[in-house]
């Protein structure tokens, strides 16, 4: 290994220091600062936010996996609820109850979490030479189709799924012997069902962040981004476009299964319109809105729209022209409004940023890098 | 065999709605190179605009059309001056996130209008239909394809012959070089999006004169020419049109025969049939059936 | 260029700003001063009795999304007009009844009911709505827990058999078998009929009743489920023209019903069509298919429409004003008598909390509901299969009547029904 320079922190004097996944001191601290934060919000904030802050994350993970394929290696998948539905249901039928209407082997969360991921990404597998074959928009749509061909396997398999407007029970939660679903006294401290699964939530956002920027950083994240750039150009220099783009879908469709499964653990009970072109729009907002091509731009994405219902809920009550009512005085109803405003923050957000959150992110960064002289 | 044929006239009714709405679809990609998922909404808007010209301020049917299309036309170019002007030259999928965006308020709008009940307009002729043995259509499916039909030609004439429809082709060749010849590129996008937007009235008209009308969930026809774009190429005109109508047939064939040759697909494959027909030309052909095959350069 | 990045990170910074204020875990809990939670001494906000203390009801419907908000909103602005009327007449027990301040919109979506009923489940007594099977499903455990009281919007079969749950009305089973009795008496249907619904519960239930009420009048069932969407409908139209009943039995939505029937007829169906209470809309009445929908639909409901002439009708139409007539309003002001006879009782039992409004539903014995239903159609005390109320309206298509339907036959039982053994329910949801 090599030695660091005191004094001098930003000299790297081995590749394995420029490439490290931590490499200015400033990175390093920050991060930690983070993850110490992040371990203290279930005793600073309500219930019901932790509820949304545990969804945002999981659902992080599912928006790092998008943006391995479509950020990283630029391969448009508008198919990403079909992957999702895939782990849901395969974590829902090997983790849930054997006694309900519906199939469930009760196995523990060990086997049906790699499950639902390997399951999904077995499926990313068969899609990937897809990919190959077609481009762009042609891709985006076809794997449109996909979501469509999932909706249909997913109402009509009512034995597995409960079937349309009745849906199941998600996998039971049960981590190393310690219900998420409960409330009470583990590990010393009195925590109540949503600081268990908050705490669990972050301990899974962490892992597969690492593990994604890992990805990004390793040989594999270079191809891919190549790929991206001119995948001709990058077939010309030797990289392997099959293998590397069905690479691309099946890590992302792994992750989507493991945040479906988990996602819907967390839920509780869901049915098959979930994964609709809805759901794959609104894991592709929060890659955009997040910023594409970086991890943490796809973490604070996936928080930012988990958490949109919740702030536009929050303005829209706060606003003065809008009627209380639900019916039919006024111009809006609160809800409307509520459901305008998703749509108004989405739109704002790519016309001011289009960089995303991790833009707004490198510029207040660079701000403060500079300051005195950030002019 | 009239099942057969039955099947084939009402899917040839229904797929005249899929091709104007993919018509609209390929307009604006073809000048924009974006997709845009705003159509669902224009569908809407223009379906209730001529709905309130007919049904609430009496005007005749045929009138009141136009003036939706009017309408719809210039939703279309402000949809496109406020939401999408600013954005010019980002990443196409920013693009269709906004195009969702903008979906999503144009239809919450929309639902406020429709409130409780459906939308209806009476198409005059009413329930009247016309028949040649044991298959029969009614006079409001066999308008909507004399519209279609009298839409595309005029579309085809449009682009083949006139100064703009010529600007509009250039323009979707190559920007730049049509920029450098003079041609004001801003408002071939605005005519995109108002050609679009007039497509969708159309369209949305004929909805409203249905069965069921325009309610809060219609919207959701305007997906199904997803595939069909995909199926006729995304930069093709004609292809919109043949896309649309195999859509319709395909779904209206799936529906009536399905059931009884191929039940192991599951109970109303006919929603998914759009999709394997999708697939299966894709194979074939993977830029659609008319589409321009792009050349990858380094 | 300036302002946009002042723009953003100022609204980005509310946005952050909001969400913490909303969110700090307060370490002292501000308890209601009252009972407990979601009853409270103090006055309601904008009371009508500012003397009366309030209780909270929570409601978490489909408001702008998802396929229900059309009906929705009518149920919620019923339900509004309802407790207000409860209010202005007195409250109830030294109590008003505050329902607006607890409205959730969940988009038909369990993750997003879910998230609801998390941020109001301190703050209510009891829901006076929750909209959608597995919407409720998703929180029933939860309200178990909590010992908060639901009033579903939809008429399932089981929800006969959950405590936590207080229905009104005959559920989708029920009606079914009434229509079906009610089309061999009076249509002359002898051969063969089809059930179309949607998959799913909605559907599965009126089924189940119909193929209970088949085997009852010795005719021949077969079950079509077909899609929501009134473009999708062909595989149904094409089903019933191929098998050619003489009854059709929908449990759909409008639109959806209104193809069906619209399609069938026009290639020369003439068979009866009776469809459950969410499958009309007075808007049809304009739409190519009336003279169709006049000559063959009949509608099964619950109660009698909008335009009734019952007192419960009638306050009905008084508290809502001005109202484009619409059935939704019938259902949600319905639903609603339940709740205040459980309310009523629970503060005769000895003071009004959740645990004795959920004791107190189980236990009711009848219910006024001012002439819309017969007392005992809200009896809760015993077994389903005795209390669980059996009678259904059948409407004709008027276009003179405000929602467009009017009073064919009045409440009746039909035989099938009557002799139904129901001790399970007919569609189960778990």
């Amino acid at each position: 290994m090599s030695s660091r320079l005191r004094g001098r922190p930003l000299v790297r004097t081995s590749y394995a220091q420029d490439m490290a996944l931590l490499n200015t001191p400033a990175k390093r601290r920050s991060t930690i600062a983070i993850v110490i934060a992040s371990f203290l919000v279930p005793f600073l904030v309500t219930d019901d936010l932790l509820l949304v802050l545990t969804l945002g994350m999981i659902s992080a993970v599912g928006a790092i996996g998008l943006n391995l394929v479509t950020g990283y290696a630029g391969q448009v998948s508008l198919g990403h609820a079909f992957f999702i539905g895939l782990g849901a249901y395969t974590g829902a039928v090997l983790g849930g109850d054997p006694d309900a209407a519906v199939t469930g082997y009760g196995l523990p969360i060990y086997v049906w979490l790699p499950a639902a991921g390997l399951v999904a990404a077995v499926a990313g597998l068969l899609v990937g030479p897809i990919a190959v074959r077609l481009r762009g928009l042609y891709l985006a749509i076809v794997t449109l189709g996909l979501v469509f061909l999932g909706d249909h396997i997913f109402r009509e398999a009512r034995d597995l799924t409960g079937g349309p407007g009745v849906g199941r029970r998600g996998p039971d939660l049960v981590v190393f012997g310690i219900d998420m679903g409960e409330s009470g006294v583990v590990l010393g401290l009195d925590l109540a069902r949503e600081q268990r699964q908050f705490l669990m939530a972050l301990v899974f956002l962490i892992v597969f962040a690492v593990l994604a920027r890992n990805i990004a950083r390793s040989g594999v994240g270079r191809a891919f981004s190549a790929i991206r750039d001119r995948d001709v150009a990058a077939a010309v220099i030797g990289v392997d476009l099959t293998r590397y783009k069905v690479m691309a879908f099946a890590m992302s469709s792994f992750f989507a299964g493991v945040t479906g499964a988990l996602y819907y653990a967390v839920v509780g009970v869901f049915e098959p319109s979930a994964f609709g072109l809805l759901l794959s729009v609104q894991y592709l907002a929060m890659i955009l809105i997040g910023g594409v091509a970086t991890i943490s731009g796809a973490i604070m994405g996936a928080i930012f729209i988990s958490s949109l219902g919740r702030i536009s809920g929050e303005i829209a009550h706060v606003l003065p022209f809008i009627s209380e009512s639900s019916g039919t005085d006024g111009l809006l109803s609160v809800f409307q409004l509520e459901a305008i405003l998703y749509g108004v923050l989405i739109i704002v957000f790519l016309i001011f940023e289009p960089r995303g959150l991790f833009g707004i992110w490198t510029r207040i960064r660079n701000y403060w890098k500079g300051w005195p002289f950030s002019y | 065999m009239t099942d057969f044929f039955q099947a084939l006239v009402n899917g040839f009714g229904q797929g005249s709605i899929y091709a104007l709405l993919a018509l609209g679809y390929v307009m604006i990609y073809k000048a924009t190179r974006v997709i845009s998922f705003a159509q669902p909404a224009l569908m809407v808007v223009g379906g209730l605009f001529s709905y309130h010209f007919t049904s609430e301020l009496g005007l005749n049917f045929w009138v009141g059309m136009v003036l939706g299309i009017v309408c719809g036309a210039l939703v279309g170019m402000l949809v496109e001056r406020i939401a999408l002007r600013p954005m010019l030259g980002k990443p196409v999928f920013t693009l269709a996130i906004i195009t969702i965006g903008v979906d999503i308020v144009l239809r919450i709008v929309s639902n406020r209008y429709i409130g409780v009940q459906s939308r209806i307009i009476e198409y005059p002729g009413g329930n009247e239909r016309f028949s040649i043995g044991d298959v029969s259509i009614s006079h409001q499916r066999l308008g909507l394809i004399a519209v279609t039909a009298v839409t595309v030609a005029a579309l085809a004439l449009f682009f083949q012959y006139s100064r703009t429809g010529l600007a509009m082709r250039a323009t979707a060749l190559d920007q730049e070089t049509a920029l450098a010849q003079g041609i004001r590129v801003g408002a071939v996008f605005a005519l995109a999006w108002a050609i679009a937007g007039g497509l969708a009235a159309i369209a949305g008209t004929f909805v409203a004169t249905g069965n069921a009308g325009i309610e809060q969930t219609s919207w959701i026809i305007a997906l199904k020419a997803l595939p069909a774009i995909i199926i006729g190429g995304l930069d093709s005109v004609q292809g919109a049109v043949v896309g649309g109508l195999a859509v319709g047939i395909v779904e209206a064939l799936t529906a009536t025969f399905q059931p009884d040759v191929a039940p192991w697909l599951g109970a109303n494959f006919a929603l998914v049939a759009p999709y394997a027909l999708m697939f299966v030309v894709l194979l074939v052909r993977p830029y659609g059936l008319f589409g321009t095959r792009e050349v990858e350069r380094v | 260029m300036k302002l946009n990045r002042h723009l953003v990170r100022t609204s980005v910074v509310i946005a952050a700003t909001a969400l913490v204020l909303t969110g700090c875990r307060s370490s002292s809990s501000d308890e209601d001063s009252g009972a407990g939670p979601g009853i409270s001494d103090e006055a309601c906000p904008d009371a009508v009795n500012p003397d009366n203390g309030c209780i909270s009801l929570g409601v978490i419907s489909d408001l702008t999304k998802g396929p229900f908000a059309p009906l929705a909103v009518p149920i919620t602005d019923a339900q509004k007009a309802f407790w207000k009327k409860v209010n202005e007449d007195g409250g109830v027990g030294g109590y008003d009844i505050d329902i607006a301040s607890n409205i959730a919109d969940a988009e038909y979506n369990p993750e997003i009911h879910n998230r609801k009923y998390q941020e109001m489940r301190k703050d209510i007594l009891a829901l006076g709505q929750t909209l959608g099977s597995s919407q409720t499903l998703a929180i029933l455990e939860d309200m178990k827990d909590d010992d908060v009281l639901g009033l579903p919007a939809s008429w399932n079969s089981a929800w006969e058999f959950e405590d936590q749950i207080l229905e009104s009305g005959a559920n989708y089973c029920f009606e079914a078998m009434n229509g079906v009795d009610w089309a061999v008496a009076n249509r002359g249907v002898t051969g063969k009929v089809i059930a179309v619904g949607y998959p799913g519960d909605y559907g599965g239930d009126a089924a189940a009743g119909v193929e209970a009420a088949a085997k009852a009048n010795d005719l021949e069932f077969e079950k079509i489920e077909t899609p929501t969407g009134q473009d999708n409908q062909a595989g149904a139209v094409a089903a019933i023209l191929k098998a050619k009943p003489d009854l059709v039995v929908v449990t759909t939505g409008p639109a959806e019903m209104a193809t069906i029937v619209g399609g069938t007829a026009a290639q020369g169906f003439t068979g009866t069509f009776v469809g459950s209470s969410p499958t009309w809309n007075p808007a049809l009445l304009k739409s190519p298919a009336a003279p169709a929908l006049e000559a063959l639909f009949f509608q099964a409901g619950p109660w009698g429409p909008f335009g009734t002439d019952t007192p419960g009708h009638e306050a009905m139409r008084t508290a809502l004003g001005d109202v484009t007539p619409n059935d939704g309003y019938t259902a949600g002001w319905t639903w609603s008598y339940p709740l205040l006879a459980a309310l009523k009782k629970a503060d005769e039992d000895g003071g009004i909390t959740r645990e004795s409004l959920v004791a107190a539903a189980s236990e009711l014995t009848e219910v006024d509901y001012e002439g819309i239903l017969p007392p005992e159609a809200g009896a809760t005390q015993g077994d389903p299969a005795d209390v669980a109320y059996r009678s259904s309206v059948i409407s004709k298509v008027d276009p003179a009547a405000p929602t467009g339907v009017s009073i064919e036959q009045d409440l009746t039982t039909g035989p099938t029904a009557e002799a139904y053994d129901f001790s399970k329910p007919c569609f189960s949801l778990q």
